[in-house]
């Protein structure tokens, strides 16, 4: 089933069109690129204000709220161009166990960056930010990090992408 | 013209250092790794504040507070982020030197990029100060924007200028 639309996905006219022509293949490219620049430095940004790292005269929450919407609107974009530029080899990534496992990781970090919005309002209490939420902070961190990792991988490893 | 150049990338590739990294099984992913964590607290840091400047985005700090904030870190991911593209550089210095892409990159961009991004975070304490900032502020938040999507850019062509592509 899932061979079949991932098939029917590759031999896709506007995913051909994309993915053939250099002009809008490199925009992909770019935008995906960018758009994690702007998720993981917001992100990781919010977990070193909680670790107590940065930026301590401004209170976590304040930061968490200027930033943040760079997390998701990065996260979507890059998630889009990404999805573009995998249907174009999807056949070559339904077997890729190190591409199946990048997304496994992108994927929580994601569910961590969520955990960690929605919770700094709660953790962000004065006189000391809670212990829980440096241990939050560290996993969202080295989770992102991870992430990054398992995307270089795919084609260092692999050969694919 | 430019032989030290040259030169120098070529002693850059015959360092122990770029050697052991090209010859390892398992460095290049880890040097990618730091150049990218790099890129993603230097250039997403960039980009907040220029985004602030132009009025995109939330208004929960003005653009005075968020430069002073993110002033440490920017600098930060800037030195892990040149630390990873020069190990990158290195394993393969003489084929990037001749990439037009990359001498684009390196040689144009990057220069100008951070320029302007000393004056707009210098000047950001002053254009900042209050949400009302002036056009002068917009419109130096919105170049440097485009300036680092260019240096992506250039970053990504650079495989298809390449006749060793890497």
């Amino acid at each position: 089933m899932i061979e079949r639309l991932f098939v029917w996905l590759q031999h896709n006219w506007l995913i051909v069109a994309l993915n053939s022509s250099v002009v809008s293949a490199s925009i992909l490219e770019v935008v995906h690129y960018f758009s994690i620049f702007m998720a993981v430095g917001a992100t990781v940004f919010v977990d070193l204000r909680l670790l107590g790292l940065a930026a301590r005269r401004q209170p976590a929450t304040q930061v968490n709220a200027q930033l943040f919407p760079w997390v998701w609107i990065g996260f979507s974009l890059a998630v889009l161009s990404g999805f573009l530029m995998f249907a174009a080899d999807a056949t070559e990534y339904l077997h890729n166990s190190v591409f199946h496992r990048k997304v496994e990781v992108v994927f929580l970090a994601a569910v961590l960056a969520a955990v960690v919005q929605v919770n700094v309002a709660k953790w962000d209490r004065p006189p000391a930010i809670a212990g829980r939420a440096k241990f939050w902070a560290v996993v969202s961190l080295l989770v992102w990090v991870w992430a990054i990792l398992m995307g270089v991988n795919v084609p260092a490893l692999t050969g694919v992408g | 013209m430019h032989g030290w150049l040259f030169a120098f990338c070529r002693w850059v590739e015959n360092t122990p250092l770029a050697v052991s990294i090209l010859e390892s099984s398992w460095a290049y992913p880890y040097v990618q790794l730091t150049h990218f964590t790099g890129l993603s607290l230097w250039v997403g840091t960039n980009v907040y504040l220029d985004l602030r400047l132009m009025g995109v985005g939330k208004k929960r700090q003005t653009a005075a507070q968020l430069g002073e904030e993110l002033f440490t870190w920017n600098w930060i991911g800037f030195c892990i982020a040149i630390t990873g593209g020069f190990l990158l550089f290195s394993i393969a210095a003489m084929t990037y030197y001749r990439n037009p892409a990359f001498r684009t990159k390196l040689g144009i961009l990057i220069p100008i990029g951070i320029v302007l991004h000393i004056v707009v975070q210098r000047k950001a304490r002053i254009w900042g100060q209050t949400d009302n900032v002036p056009a002068i502020g917009k419109l130096a938040g919105l170049i440097e924007f485009l300036l680092w999507l260019s240096v992506v850019t250039a970053a990504v062509l650079i495989p298809y200028f390449s006749a060793d592509p890497s």
